[in-house]
């Protein structure tokens, strides 16, 4: 049963439409990324649920109660709806402790509701410094405790990493992940980083240009994307122009067993999209040779010349690695996909 | 990071070895020249004897003017403050119709010397007189102070902060006591010292509208001339209450919020609450220039003044104003020179201690620094006493803090990698200091003069005070006239004044952009 539904939303600044008929649902207890690049309007659309714009019509509801839509706008402190922004903005007059705090009621709980928050991410020897002396991952988390110390129907998180260093961003990820879940919470993760989305999310959407594209689960997303934009968006790609030959594509590996992402007749041209880590290298395969390796430990991205000129990367795991000058064959280890 | 952490970042970065004696001594020299106002009344106090100065300071008389002087201070400073953050909310969140219009109005007092404002409402209004008057007119003629730098604060505050306390259960108003408030207070406090500066310093408007506070007593004792250690022993109290104020003005300053992550979005007003915020805007332009100017230009073309007008006496008047700005600028730009090379480019404690005794004039009323020179040049250079020279010399010391600044921020602006390219072309220290420092520090070092200059034209107390008999300003000459209630013959020159020096200052500081405005 979905908790937050957004339905036809558009949100415009003056002529401007920023969303352009938005639908997103998001079952209680689970974990949703919007994916887009910069720009596309997945902040907006964060902005919107939390209640600090106002939307052009469309509906966004959470449970029973209606918050935004043309009539209607509950402020955002009636909304109960958690925000972390990007750069985690925390009262810089205040202490860890004092911001974890801010909107908790006065009260007996309120202390070890405080100490309780700083615990579960991790800095409950922190309570009293001040934002200054956090590092970026510890502000970030400050900032998360304190959108879930008021316990609210879902919480927003804007891109939350994203000021992080790797190494950083990707132990916090996970981190994050786990206490969301631990939690129980509801969450609505914005991000312009596909491994970010992938790894963390129950459901994904993906964003352009003030519309979702494209909405499901991670494999779906990676593995069956809509449109080839979307899968360029998600991740790598080899792409071949070709010919629709009913479950079968036409081109520059041969023939092919393909799946029709659009509605094709047979004869019609077609565009053939598939991941380089589909591609394996065996001897009864389509003629290639290696042209360049480039290693990377665990695998190499290894581009390829086939028989028509075409060039295309595959990625292959580590031992096996061909060397540059190299006769190899070439296969797909599961269907390409074809796009009209 | 704060604004002031970069600078020093800079400066570090751009160290020298050690500053060059010459140089220093140079420095020195210029800023112990500003320092002889100070010293000497301190002195002349002193010569002056513990018991007198016990027995006038419980004086009722002095007592009252004290009061009196601390009274407005802290009512001035209490109203600029609560309009001022009004008028930067509006103008750094609500969408306006034309809302750089509104900044520039905001800056628009600034440009009008309050006796001006208090002589446009007394040819509105003769009988005005009083402590209310003054506050009206001096809260009108400060808000800028306040509302300017609250404003660029207001703008440089994250609104992600305010959103965030939103969504943990604040109401607007809430939000803004909460998350905003905290990052503008330390530009609304700097902002309101000066406020309580300036009020403290003020002699024009508040002498105009017969409000006793010590500028004014200060004035009427050194007038009465029997009893010139009282005036001193209350130019001391003066300066006393304008140094506490001006050490709490340093204490709060540079602590400027960083820039905004995020802009706030505006708030577009609904119908009915567009007009409230424009009065709040609109509030002190007018009551500090609109209204003056209209009633001076009102009074200006009547018949009666016209035909009046001695246009002999006025364009006098013109030429010696505008004489003594230039020689004011020129004396100012030469003593503060040194002090902003010294400063741009090297750190120390000498050096801050020689920068500091450099802004003194920043911190001393006008008709402090002119009752000392009096006492200072009757004394040590008698030959000296009632010429241009003293004259000349008070406007240097009251204004070089002007030259100082805006000299010292375009020499920091040259980089060092330019000076060493120079050296290694094989040019002396000197000849680059020439050739490439100043040249490239031309435009900062003009305006800084330009910026004296318009301030010797504007400055009353200590021009009354030191003049030689027989030459008059144009300020000399408003004030003469507004004293005998002649309201229309003091018209011609309060509109000079105006096209003289508000309209140039008004145009610099567009020029500079209206955030800087607090230099002016």
């Amino acid at each position: 049963m979905s908790w937050v539904s957004v339905d036809a939303l558009r949100v415009g600044y003056g002529s401007q439409v920023v969303l352009d008929g938005v639908d997103l649902t998001v079952e209680k207890g689970s974990v949703v990324a919007v994916l887009g690049p910069s720009g596309c309007g997945k902040t907006t659309l964060l902005r919107s649920i939390a209640g600090l714009l106002p939307v052009t019509s469309g509906s966004i509801r959470v449970g029973d109660r209606e918050l935004s839509s043309a009539s209607v706008r509950v402020p955002p402190e009636k909304r109960g709806i958690g925000w972390v922004p990007q750069d985690a903005s925390l009262f810089p007059h205040l202490s860890v402790g004092e911001n974890i705090g801010f909107g908790i009621p006065r009260g007996k709980q309120r202390a070890a509701r405080i100490a309780e928050l700083a615990t579960l991410v991790g800095l409950g020897d922190y309570i009293d410094r001040s934002p200054a002396q956090l590092s970026g991952g510890q502000a970030q988390r400050v900032s998360l405790a304190r959108a879930l110390a008021p316990r609210p129907d879902v919480v927003l998180l804007d891109e939350p990493f994203a000021a992080l260093d790797p190494m950083l961003r990707t132990a916090l990820r996970a981190e994050v992940a786990e206490l969301l879940r631990g939690q129980g919470s509801t969450a609505v993760l914005v991000t312009h980083d596909q491994e970010e989305a992938l790894s963390l999310a129950d459901k994904v959407a993906v964003m352009m240009g003030g519309r979702i594209l494209q909405w499901g689960s991670p494999v779906d997303v990676y593995e069956q994307p809509t449109t080839p934009w979307v899968a360029r968006f998600v991740g790598d790609t080899v792409e071949f122009a070709g010919v629709w030959r009913d479950g079968f594509a036409e081109c520059a590996l041969g023939t092919i067993e393909a799946l029709a992402m659009d509605g094709l007749a047979a004869g019609e041209s077609i565009r053939v999209v598939l991941r380089p880590e589909w591609v394996t290298l065996a001897p009864d395969g389509a003629d290639a040779h290696v042209v360049a390796v480039s290693y990377a430990g665990h695998d190499a991205l290894v581009t390829l010349e086939l028989a028509s000129g075409d060039r295309m990367r595959s990625r292959i795991a580590a031992p096996d690695l061909p060397a540059p000058g190299d006769r190899v064959g070439v296969k797909l280890r599961r269907r390409a996909l074809a796009y009209r | 990071m704060s604004v002031i952490g970069v600078r020093r970042a800079r400066r570090s970065g751009s160290r020298l070895a050690s500053a060059p004696l010459a140089l220093v001594l140079l420095a020195a020299v210029c800023a112990l020249a500003a320092a002889i106002p100070l010293v000497y009344l301190v002195v002349r106090t002193a010569d002056a004897g513990l018991a007198v100065l016990v027995d006038t300071l419980l004086r009722e008389r002095v007592l009252r003017l004290a009061a009196n002087s601390v009274l407005l201070a802290i009512a001035v400073t209490a109203s600029c403050l609560v309009l001022g953050i009004a008028v930067a909310w509006v103008l750094s969140r609500v969408r306006m119709p034309a809302g750089r219009l509104g900044l520039l109005l905001t800056a628009l007092p600034l440009a009008v010397p309050s006796y001006l404002a208090a002589y446009g409402w007394l040819v509105v209004f003769p009988t005005l007189n009083g402590f209310f008057p003054s506050w009206f007119v001096m809260t009108a003629v400060c808000t800028p102070y306040v509302a300017l730098p609250v404003a660029a604060a207001l703008r440089g505050a994250s609104g992600d902060l305010e959103a965030v306390a939103r969504t943990l259960g604040r109401n607007p108003f809430q939000g803004f006591v909460a998350a905003t408030l905290p990052r503008v207070r330390p530009a609304a406090t700097a902002g309101a010292l000066l406020v309580c500066l300036y009020t403290l310093s003020d002699f024009g408007a508040v002498s105009m509208l017969r409000f006793q506070t010590l500028t004014w007593g200060i004035n009427s004792a050194y007038g009465a001339s029997f009893d010139r250690n009282q005036a001193a022993i209350l130019a001391l109290l003066l300066v006393v209450l304008a140094l506490i104020v001006v050490a709490g003005e340093r204490r709060t300053r540079g602590h400027v919020v960083a820039p905004a992550a995020r802009p706030v979005p505006l708030i577009a007003p609904r119908r009915g609450l567009l007009p409230v915020f424009a009065a709040i805007v609109l509030a002190a332009p007018v009551v500090g220039v609109v209204v003056p100017v209209a009633g001076l230009l009102s009074r200006l073309l009547e018949a009666e003044t016209i035909r009046t007008i001695d246009v002999g006496r006025l364009a006098e008047a013109i030429g010696t104003t505008l004489l003594l700005a230039l020689a004011g600028a020129v004396v100012a730009v030469a003593l503060a020179l040194p002090i902003a090379a010294l400063a741009a480019r090297f750190r120390g404690r000498l050096v801050n201690a020689i920068e500091s005794v450099g802004y003194l004039g920043h911190a001393l009323p006008g008709i402090v620094v002119g009752l000392s020179l009096v006492f200072f040049s009757l004394a040590v250079v008698p030959a000296l006493y009632q010429t241009v020279v003293v004259l000349v010399f008070a406007y240097a010391v009251l204004f070089m803090q002007k030259a100082i600044g805006s000299a010292r921020s375009g020499i920091e602006a040259v980089p060092n990698g330019l000076i060493a390219v120079s050296r290694s072309l094989g040019l002396t220290a000197s000849q680059t200091w020439w050739r490439v420092t100043a040249r490239m520090a031309a435009p900062s070092i003009g305006v800084g003069a330009l910026l004296v200059a318009i301030a010797v034209m504007k400055e009353l107390p200590a021009t009354l005070l030191l003049r030689p008999t027989g030459i008059s300003t144009l300020s000399v000459e408003l004030w003469n006239r507004t004293e005998i209630f002649e309201f229309g013959a003091a018209a011609p020159y309060a509109a000079a004044l105006v096209l003289l020096a508000a309209v140039p200052a008004f145009v610099l500081s567009g020029v500079r952009g209206v955030a800087k405005e607090e230099e002016l």
